[in-house]
C-alpha cells in the first residue's frame, strides 16, 4: 500500500441517490452516483431534488401515516390527521426526523461521503460490470463538485473501472480539466441549440455549454450526445436541424442519444416542497423520436433513442 | 393428414383435462373404477405388492374410458383426475398397512408436523425416467429388455423371489401398455371416417405398440404417453417430459431434411403437445427444459430449442413451464428470445447455470458428465441421469423461523405446547448474540435430526408403499439390480430436505442482534412477550424493526456473513447424511408453497412478521426487504456457497420494466445472469412488472387475462390469485424503483 492510500481526502461529495443496475447511463451495467447541485433550472427536469447543492428533507406523502413522531422530536413538522407541513425555512435538515419516522416518509437529499467511500460503492459492483460496465458520475451537475469527481475517478481508474462522466456542461472549462484523465465516456446534454430558448427552458443560455463541446471534442474522449424531447418545446425541425449541423461539425460524438420526455416526476417537486415546473406536454412518440432522429442521421450521426429500443409490443 | 386447424381445435385442447367427456360405451366411469380396483386389490392381497399394483394397473388401463378426437393428435384417458386417481385408495391402503405395522416413529413425525417445524410426507413426485435410452427402445422394447434382465438374474441365481415380483410388476405393466396402445388404435380407426389425422394418429400408435418411434409425431406421443400412464395409471409424478430439443433433434431433422413433415407441421404439433399439460393445468406447472453444452464444450442450443420457444411464446400459456440450462457458451440471440417473453409478462421460465450445476454435483462426488447431462426437473431440480440415473424424494420442509420460536420458548412451541426442540436455557442466560445463535443452531440442529430419523424410518419401505413398476422398467441400474428404481435401484438415490424462511430467519437473527443486544432497547423476555401478543401495542418497534437497513439482500455485509454461516450448518448437519436407500441426503433451499403453509403454523416473529404470514421462500430476501437493487441482492446471494444446497439453489428477481427496457436492458440482463452464473448461482428467474400495471390488473382484470406471476418455480396467472396476494406483488413492485 502506497502512502496516498492512507490518506483521507479533504475534499468530499454532496450526493442524493446511488443507483445501482443503471442500464441506461452509458454501455453495459453501470452504478450511477447522483450528486446534488446544478447551475440549470430545466423546467422539466425531472431529478429536481438534485438541483440545489444544499441538503434538503424530503417528504414522500403517500407514505405517511400522519402518525406524529417527527412532530415529537422537531416542531418544523406540524401534523394533523389530514395534513402534513414542513416549516421549510427553518429547517436545518438536522436529521432528528428522519430517526424518528418509521413509514419511509421522510429522506435526506445530500448526504456527504468521502471519495474513498463512494469509489468503495461502486468496486461493490465491479463484478457485473463486465467488459464494457462501469461507474456514472451524474446528478444535478457532477462537475459542480470536480475536485470531488476528480480524486473519486482517479481511485476508480486504479482499479480499471470504466468511467463516465454525465454533465450539462455549463460549468467552467476548469471543471472538465480536472477529469478529463480518468474519463472514459462523457454523456453531453444539449437541451436546445438556441441560446435564447436555451435560456427560456434552463434559466441561461448555453454559449459556455457550446463552447466546452468544441474543447471537449478536442480532446479525443468519446462523447454521446443526450438531448431531451419535449413535444411542442424543443423538438422542431429547424431547431434539431441546427443542432444536427452544430454536432455533424464534431469529430468524436459517439453517439446522439434522444431521451423521451415523461412527466412522472411530478412527485418529487412536492417531495421537496419546489414548485412543479414540469411542462403539460406529452410524451413524444416512437414517430416523433423518429422525425428528430432522421434529421440528425441526415447528417450522418448515429442515433439512438429508447422507443426504438423497445421490443416493439 | 389435417394441419393449419390449431385454432379451431384449441377450445377442445382446452377443455380436453378440465372439462373432459368421454363415451360412456368405451368402458367404466370413474367412481366404479375406483371401487372395482380396490376390491381387486383386496382379492389379491396374498400376493407381492408390485405384482398387486399390476394388476390393478391393468384393470384401470382394460376398464378406463378412451377417446381419440378429431381435434387433437394425442389420445385422452378417461381415468384423469388429478385429485381422485383411481389407484390411490389402493397406495392408500399399502400406505397404512406400511406405516401401522412398520414405521416406528410415527408420533414424532406427526409432532413435527403439527408444529409447523417441518413438514413431511412421502414422496413420489420426482421420477423420471432415462428418456435418451427408452426413445429407442419403444415400450415393447422396455418390455423386451425386462425380460433379458429377467432370465439374466434367473441364469446367475438371483432371482430371489422379491426378484421376481419385481420383473412380474413390470412385465405385467408393459403387456398392458401395449394392449392399451391396441385399444386406443382400434378406436382411432373407428372415429377416423375418413379423418387423415386420426388415420396418422392409428398409424402412430400400432408403431409404438410394435416399436420404437420413428419421426417427430411418434416421438412425441411416446413422451406424452408414457407421461400419461406414469401419472394416471401407474401414479407416479413423471417431473420432467426430458430435454426435448436434444431429445428430438435427431427426429427432427430427419423429417425436414426428408421432407415427411415441414417446419410449421412440426411447429403445430408441438402446439397440440404443449396444450396437453397446459390444459391439465397443474399449480405446480409441468417441466421440459432446453439447452446445456456438449462434451466437447459446444452449446446444445439447435434450431429445435429455439422453435419450441418460439411455439410456447404464442400459446402464451403458464405451463408447461421451461428451465434453460444456461452457460457463457450460450447464444445471446436464445437468452435474448427467453428475456424477452419475460419482459413481456410471459415469464415461465428459469435459467440454471451449468457453471454452478457442475459446482454442487461433483462436490457430491458425482462426475463433470452426470453434471453437464443432468436432468432438471420439477421447478428447478436437477439430477443425474443415464446410466448414473439419480432419484430424488424430497422429504420434509425444514421452518427456519421455528427455531428461534423454540429458543424463546426454550424447546417448546408455543403455538402447539408440543415440545419439539431442545432446552436451550433461560433467555436470561443468553448473554450474547453468539448465545442466542447458537441456541437456534441448536434447535435446527434438533429438527434436522428428528426429520431424517422420521424420513429414514418409512424410506426403507418406499417399494412396498408404491412399487415404481412402470419408472424401474426404464432404468437400466434398477434392472441390473433388480431394485425398485424409486427405492433403492436408481445409481444415486438421494433425499432432499427442503427449506422455507431463509431470508425471514436471517432478518430476525438481525433484529435480535440489534434491538436485543447491540441497542439493548428490550429484552429477550419482553421481546417473547411482546411476539405473544402478535405485536399488539408495539406497532412502533415493528415498524423500526421493518424499516432497519439491516435485512438481508441488500449485499450487507453484517447479515450476509450469518447467510453464509446459516447455509454451512445446515449444509453440514444435512449433505451426506445416509438415508435409508442406500444414498444420502441433500440441503436443498427450495420452498415450494411451504413458505405459505408453514408461515400458517408460526407465530409473531422478531423480523417484524405478523403471526401466520408467509415467511420468505427460496434463496430469496423477505418479499419487498431487498431495497437497494438487484445487483446488491445477488451480491447477498452468492455470499452463499451453492455447494450448501445441492438439492437446489433458486433465487427470485423482480425487476422494473424500465431497468431492462431496450437493447441496452437485454444486454445488461444478460450480463446480470451471466455474472449470477459465473459466481456458481444455480437457478434464477423473474418477475418484471411495475406496480401500476398490476394495480391495472387487479381493477381490470379482463384486460389482463394473459398476465403471469413467477411464483415459486412455477407460474400462475395475475388475475386468479387472490387480492391479497395480489396485494403482496403490488407491494413489492412499489419498491422497486424505476
Amino acid at each position: 500500500m502506497n502512502d496516498t492510500e492512507n490518506l483521507e481526502s479533504q475534499v468530499t461529495g454532496r450526493y442524493v441517490e446511488v443507483k445501482r443496475f443503471a442500464v441506461h447511463d452509458g454501455p453495459g451495467i453501470r452504478t450511477t452516483l447522483f450528486l446534488k447541485g446544478c447551475p440549470l433550472s430545466c423546467i422539466w427536469c425531472h431529478n429536481p431534488e438534485t438541483i440545489s447543492g444544499k441538503p434538503e428533507l424530503g417528504f414522500h406523502e403517500s407514505c405517511c401515516i400522519h402518525c406524529g413522531e417527527c412532530a415529537k422530536v422537531c416542531d418544523c413538522h406540524s401534523v394533523s390527521a389530514t395534513e402534513h407541513r414542513i416549516d421549510r425555512k427553518r429547517c436545518t435538515v438536522c436529521g432528528k426526523c428522519l430517526d424518528a419516522c418509521m413509514f419511509g416518509a421522510l429522506e435526506l437529499y445530500g448526504k456527504t461521503i468521502t471519495p474513498e467511500a463512494a469509489a468503495e460503492l461502486f468496486l461493490r459492483d465491479r463484478m457485473f460490470y463486465a467488459e464494457n460496465g462501469g461507474a456514472t458520475l451524474s446528478g444535478g451537475e457532477p462537475l459542480l463538485q470536480s475536485e470531488f469527481c476528480a480524486r473519486l475517478l482517479s481511485l476508480l481508474k486504479r482499479d480499471a473501472i470504466h468511467c463516465a462522466v454525465d454533465t450539462s456542461g455549463a460549468v467552467p472549462w476548469e471543471a472538465f480539466e480536472r477529469v478529463l484523465s480518468c474519463t472514459d465516456l462523457f454523456l453531453y446534454d444539449l437541451k436546445s441549440i438556441d441560446p435564447v430558448r436555451h435560456k427560456e427552458f434552463t434559466g441561461c443560455d448555453n454559449r459556455l455549454i457550446l463552447e466546452n463541446l468544441q474543447r471537449l471534442d478536442a480532446t479525443g474522449i468519446p462523447i454521446e450526445i443526450r438531448m431531451i424531447q419535449v413535444p411542442g418545446l424543443n423538438m422542431n425541425a429547424e431547431e434539431i436541424a441546427r443542432a444536427a449541423d452544430f454536432l455533424a461539425a464534431r469529430k468524436h460524438v459517439s453517439a446522439v442519444r434522444l431521451l423521451p420526455y415523461h412527466a412522472l416526476a411530478r412527485s418529487k417537486y412536492r417531495a421537496v416542497g419546489r414548485r412543479d415546473t414540469m411542462p403539460e406536454a406529452a410524451s413524444p412518440s416512437y414517430e416523433d423520436l423518429e422525425r428528430s432522429a432522421a434529421i440528425l442521421r441526415e447528417r450522418g450521426l448515429k442515433v439512438i433513442h429508447s422507443l426504438e429500443l423497445a421490443d416493439g409490443k | 393428414m389435417e394441419f393449419g386447424r390449431f385454432e379451431q381445435d384449441r377450445e377442445y385442447l382446452n377443455r380436453k383435462f378440465q372439462n373432459p367427456e368421454f363415451d360412456p360405451s368405451t368402458g367404466l366411469d370413474n367412481e366404479t373404477l375406483k371401487h372395482q380396483t380396490l376390491a381387486l386389490a383386496e382379492e389379491l392381497t396374498a400376493l407381492p405388492r408390485p405384482v398387486v399394483k399390476a394388476r390393478c394397473f391393468e384393470f384401470i388401463a382394460r376398464n378406463m374410458r378412451i377417446d381419440v378426437n378429431p381435434h387433437d393428435w394425442f389420445p385422452a384417458f378417461g381415468c384423469y383426475d388429478r385429485f381422485d386417481r383411481p389407484l390411490t385408495p389402493v397406495l392408500d391402503r399399502f400406505r397404512e398397512e406400511v406405516c401401522a405395522t412398520k414405521v416406528e416413529h410415527r408420533e414424532l413425525w406427526e409432532a413435527l408436523k403439527r408444529s409447523g417445524a417441518t413438514n413431511i410426507w412421502i414422496d413420489f413426485d420426482h421420477s423420471v425416467p432415462d428418456w435418451e435410452a427408452i426413445l429407442p427402445l419403444g415400450f415393447p422394447g422396455i418390455l423386451e429388455r425386462v425380460r433379458t434382465y429377467r432370465k439374466k438374474h434367473e441364469s446367475q441365481g438371483t432371482l430371489t423371489p422379491r426378484a421376481k415380483a419385481y420383473f412380474e410388476g413390470m412385465e405385467i405393466t408393459y403387456l398392458c401398455v401395449l394392449e392399451t396402445l391396441d385399444r386406443f388404435r382400434s378406436l382411432a380407426l373407428r372415429n377416423a371416417d375418413g379423418s387423415g389425422r386420426l388415420e396418422r394418429e392409428a398409424e402412430c400408435l400400432r408403431q409404438l405398440r410394435d416399436g420404437a418411434p420413428r419421426d417427430t409425431y411418434e416421438a412425441l406421443c411416446f413422451v406424452y404417453l408414457y407421461f400419461m400412464f406414469g401419472e394416471y395409471v401407474d401414479r407416479m409424478q413423471v417431473r420432467s417430459l426430458g430435454n426435448l430439443d436434444n431429445l428430438l433433434f435427431p427426429y427432427f431433422e430427419r423429417d425436414i431434411a426428408s421432407g415427411h413433415f415441414s417446419e410449421s407441421q412440426i411447429r403445430e404439433l408441438f402446439d397440440y403437445f404443449m396444450m396437453q399439460w397446459a390444459s391439465i393445468d397443474n399449480y405446480w406447472g409441468h417441466p421440459f427444459y432446453l439447452g446445456g453444452t456438449d462434451a466437447a464444450g459446444k452449446s446444445r442450443i439447435n434450431a429445435l430449442s429455439y422453435l419450441i420457444l418460439e411455439e410456447f411464446d404464442k400459446l402464451s400459456v403458464p405451463t408447461p413451464k421451461i428451465q434453460l440450462k444456461i452457460a457463457a457458451n450460450t447464444p445471446d440471440r436464445f437468452l435474448d428470445q427467453a428475456l424477452k417473453m419475460i419482459r413481456r409478462g410471459n415469464s415461465s421460465l428459469v435459467f440454471l447455470g451449468e457453471e454452478g450445476l457442475r459446482h454442487v454435483m461433483t462436490g457430491l462426488g458425482m462426475t463433470e458428465e452426470d453434471a453437464r447431462n443432468c436432468d432438471i426437473r420439477g421447478c428447478y431440480e436437477f439430477a443425474a441421469r443415464g446410466l448414473h440415473n439419480s432419484n430424488e424424494t424430497a422429504c420434509g420442509h425444514l421452518n427456519m423461523l421455528k427455531g428461534i420460536e423454540l429458543v424463546f420458548h426454550n424447546g417448546t412451541d408455543p403455538g402447539t405446547g408440543l415440545a419439539v426442540g431442545v432446552g436451550t436455557g433461560e433467555l436470561d442466560e443468553l448473554r450474547s448474540f453468539d448465545d442466542f445463535y447458537r441456541a437456534y443452531t441448536e434447535q435446527l440442529a434438533k429438527i434436522i435430526e428428528d426429520n431424517i430419523l422420521c424420513v429414514n424410518d418409512f424410506e426403507r419401505f418406499l417399494d412396498e408403499i408404491n412399487p415404481a413398476n412402470f419408472f424401474s422398467a426404464t432404468i437400466l441400474h434398477s434392472l441390473e439390480t433388480a431394485e425398485d428404481a424409486f427405492s433403492r435401484g436408481s445409481y444415486y438415490n438421494n433425499t432432499t430436505l427442503l427449506n422455507a424462511g431463509f431470508g425471514s430467519a436471517l432478518d430476525a437473527l438481525a433484529a435480535i442482534r440489534e434491538f436485543v443486544y447491540e441497542k439493548r432497547e428490550l429484552t429477550l423476555a419482553e421481546f417473547r412477550e411482546i411476539l405473544a401478543a402478535n405485536w399488539a401495542g408495539h406497532e412502533k418497534l415493528r415498524r423500526r424493526i421493518l424499516n432497519s437497513s439491516r435485512k438481508y439482500g441488500n449485499g450487507d455485509e453484517s447479515v450476509d456473513r450469518y447467510a453464509d454461516q446459516l447455509s454451512r450448518f445446515i449444509g453440514t448437519r444435512i449433505n451426506g447424511r445416509p438415508n435409508a436407500r442406500g444414498g444420502i441426503w441433500e440441503a436443498s433451499a427450495h420452498s415450494a408453497r411451504q413458505f405459505i403453509e408453514l408461515g400458517e403454523k408460526t407465530g409473531a416473529t422478531p423480523d417484524g412478521r405478523l403471526a401466520g404470514e408467509e415467511m420468505s421462500k427460496n434463496l430469496s430476501p423477505v418479499q419487498g426487504a431487498d431495497v437497494s437493487g438487484v445487483t446488491a441482492l445477488i451480491e447477498s446471494a452468492v455470499s452463499i456457497d451453492s455447494g450448501c444446497f445441492p438439492g437446489d439453489f433458486p433465487l427470485d428477481v423482480m425487476l422494473h420494466p424500465s431497468a431492462v427496457a431496450g437493447d441496452e436492458g437485454l444486454a445488461a440482463w444478460r450480463t446480470l445472469i451471466h455474472t449470477y452464473m459465473a459466481h456458481n448461482g444455480l437457478a434464477i428467474h423473474f418477475n418484471v412488472f411495475d406496480a401500476a400495471t398490476l394495480r391495472d390488473a387487479q381493477q381490470h382484470p379482463e384486460k389482463y387475462a394473459g398476465l403471469q406471476i413467477r411464483v415459486c418455480g412455477w407460474n400462475v396467472r395475475f388475475v386468479e390469485l387472490a387480492p391479497r396476494e395480489q396485494e403482496m406483488y403490488i407491494r413489492r413492485a412499489e419498491r422497486i424503483a424505476p
